[in-house]
């Protein structure tokens, strides 16, 4: 294994975009403010992350060396809650694309109207290449670097790509051995022993699914007679995959880092599991086609499911988009040059802070239930984000055409709208 | 926690239905002979609508089941109550507080087991 003191020098990064993802976030935040005609003050205010922290994560590794990765943890805005956000484990994080999808989470909870504000963390290290032991010791010492600004009631972490609810466990335990006593309520996304939500796992599929549904209903489709590719098979394109089967689409094709299969037949998104989990990959599954990655978005499908990392849609593959739906799984994955193409190619996007909002909402009712000690049913949790997505959906759709806007202005002006109204309500402290 | 089952089908589809839920398992359905419309208003394909809304005959079923066969239940129904096209029907769920069995006084899941 490589070793290498900073783990940013080996890392190459390939622009995907010619605009920043912090620099894409910031104009569809600039538009929005626009259309809602706040303040000067107001606006530099909701530009501004509040709190960045910058941590240098050092780990012993096995082979008895010691490398340093960069971590952060970005609170962006608290004013309508506890900041809420997902920590993310990958070689590509840095300070950017970590404020960004900081300041996504503050208005995609106020699009879905739960008490949190906004934040995020990272650490720039790919997860794979580290034992099992390197990768706890990696999480406890980033806990523990971030503690004195994280807690129940300041900013409460999450999973994201690269975590997942051991990492949570971990996290958990950390924090509550410095206190002194179990604190679960400063994780979600926790195993159900721990105090997890029963359908927390597969929420931020199981909301996007429920867009989805929304929007087909929107443009007089009752049928779920579809068929969809969906772009990344982790957390949110597995399980997306597997619901969207079950509820009676047609999943046409799949891809993820090692390659992209398609089927116009249809493929079963099970056994792609099954084969991807031997194999490390959905690439060379024996039933369907294989093609190059990128091609997943050029597929012929009614409805596209980007589902991995931010910028994958830009200007030089947005005109090749044949679906006629796009769901945002991922956060971020559409550039503005490429929503502009989009638009005018007359593709109705669910956006971003809307579709993929399952996922920080039942993290909410598993702080929610955390705090009652009582725990609910699946069926309960399913109907409560149902109830919750549906109100949203529909919230934004009205704006759109209220004020004549696509779903993601609309999404955006709702969302910073709420914060706004926040800010305003409470004042600029002294 | 129990849930009721409030399902208005097409008369054609009740044996289909009925054979389909008890190889669930469903341990008791209630049925009566109901008229009813819903968003076509009693109006079939082709009928132009007018003010008046016309009543056509639906059988309603009426089943008492604990939360995890919800889901399988109300996929069953829908799988053999289908017709293909606009009037097939509908699956209310509704929650049930509880349930007691005369005989025994039995009460909850047990009730209906």
């Amino acid at each position: 294994m490589l070793h290498i003191m900073d783990n940013r020098n080996g890392i190459k990064k390939e622009p995907k975009a010619t605009q920043s993802v912090w620099q894409g976030t910031l104009s569809r935040l600039d538009h929005a403010m626009d259309l809602l005609d706040l303040t000067p003050g107001e606006r530099k205010y909701l530009s501004n992350p509040r709190k960045v922290i910058e941590v240098a994560v050092t780990v012993k590794m096995d082979s008895g060396d010691i490398d340093i990765f960069s971590g952060y943890r970005i609170q962006h805005n608290t004013n309508r809650g506890p900041a809420k956000g997902g920590i993310r484990f990958h070689p590509d994080v840095d300070i950017d694309e970590i404020k960004a999808l900081a300041m996504l989470m503050t208005w995609k909870c106020a699009v879905v109207g739960i008490p949190y504000g906004g934040a995020k963390g990272g650490v720039a290290v790919d997860p794979t290449k580290l034992s099992a032991r390197e990768l706890e010791n990696l999480t406890r010492r980033y806990t523990f670097e971030i503690i004195d600004n994280i807690g129940p009631e300041k900013d409460i972490q999450a999973p994201d790509v690269g975590t997942n609810a051991q990492i949570m466990a971990w996290i958990m335990d950390t924090y509550s051995m410095d206190k002194g006593y179990a604190v679960p309520g400063v994780v979600t996304g926790k195993p159900i022993s721990l105090g997890g939500s029963l359908g927390r796992e597969e929420a931020t599929s199981q909301g996007c699914v429920y867009t989805l549904l929304s929007a087909l209903k929107v443009h007089g489709i009752d049928s779920t007679n579809l068929s969809i590719a969906v772009q990344g098979f982790g957390n949110v394109g597995c399980n997306a995959a597997k619901i969207l089967y079950d509820t009676g689409f047609k999943v046409v094709g799949l891809s993820d880092v090692g390659g992209a299969i398609y089927n116009f037949d249809g493929i079963d998104p099970y056994k792609v599991e099954a084969h991807a989990k031997k194999e490390g990959s959905v690439a060379r599954y024996p039933d369907a086609l294989e093609m190059a990655g990128e091609d997943i978005f050029s597929l012929k499908c009614d409805i596209l499911f980007p589902a991995a990392l931010e910028n994958h849609i830009t200007e030089a593959n947005a005109a090749n988009i044949k679906a006629l739906f796009i769901v945002e799984g991922a956060n971020a994955p559409t550039t503005p040059d490429a929503d502009k193409i989009l638009n005018d190619k007359g593709i109705f996007i669910i956006p971003d802070i809307l579709a993929n909002a399952g996922g920080v909402t039942v993290s909410y009712f598993e702080w929610v239930q955390g705090r009652d000690a009582y725990f609910w049913s699946k069926r309960k949790v399913n109907l409560s984000l149902r109830d919750i997505m549906d109100k949203a959906f529909y919230e934004v759709y009205a704006l759109s055409k209220e004020r004549k806007v696509d779903m993601r202005t609309a999404a955006n002006m709702l969302g910073v709208g709420r914060v706004a109204e926040a800010v305003r309500l409470r004042g600029i402290y002294p | 926690m129990l849930y009721k089952l409030e399902c208005y089908i097409q008369p054609s589809k009740l044996d289909c239905v009925k054979e389909g839920l008890i190889d669930t398992g469903v341990e008791g359905i209630t049925v009566s002979k109901v008229e009813g419309f819903g968003k076509q208003r009693g109006y079939k394909n082709g009928e132009t609508p007018n003010r008046e809304v016309k009543f056509l005959p639906k059988i309603k079923l009426e089943i008492v089941v604990e939360e995890d066969m919800v889901d399988i239940t109300t996929k069953t129904i829908a799988r053999l109550a289908k017709t293909g096209k606009i009037g097939a029907g509908k699956i209310f769920i509704i929650p049930v507080e509880d349930a007691i069995r005369i005989r025994t006084l039995e009460a909850g899941k047990s009730a209906i087991l």
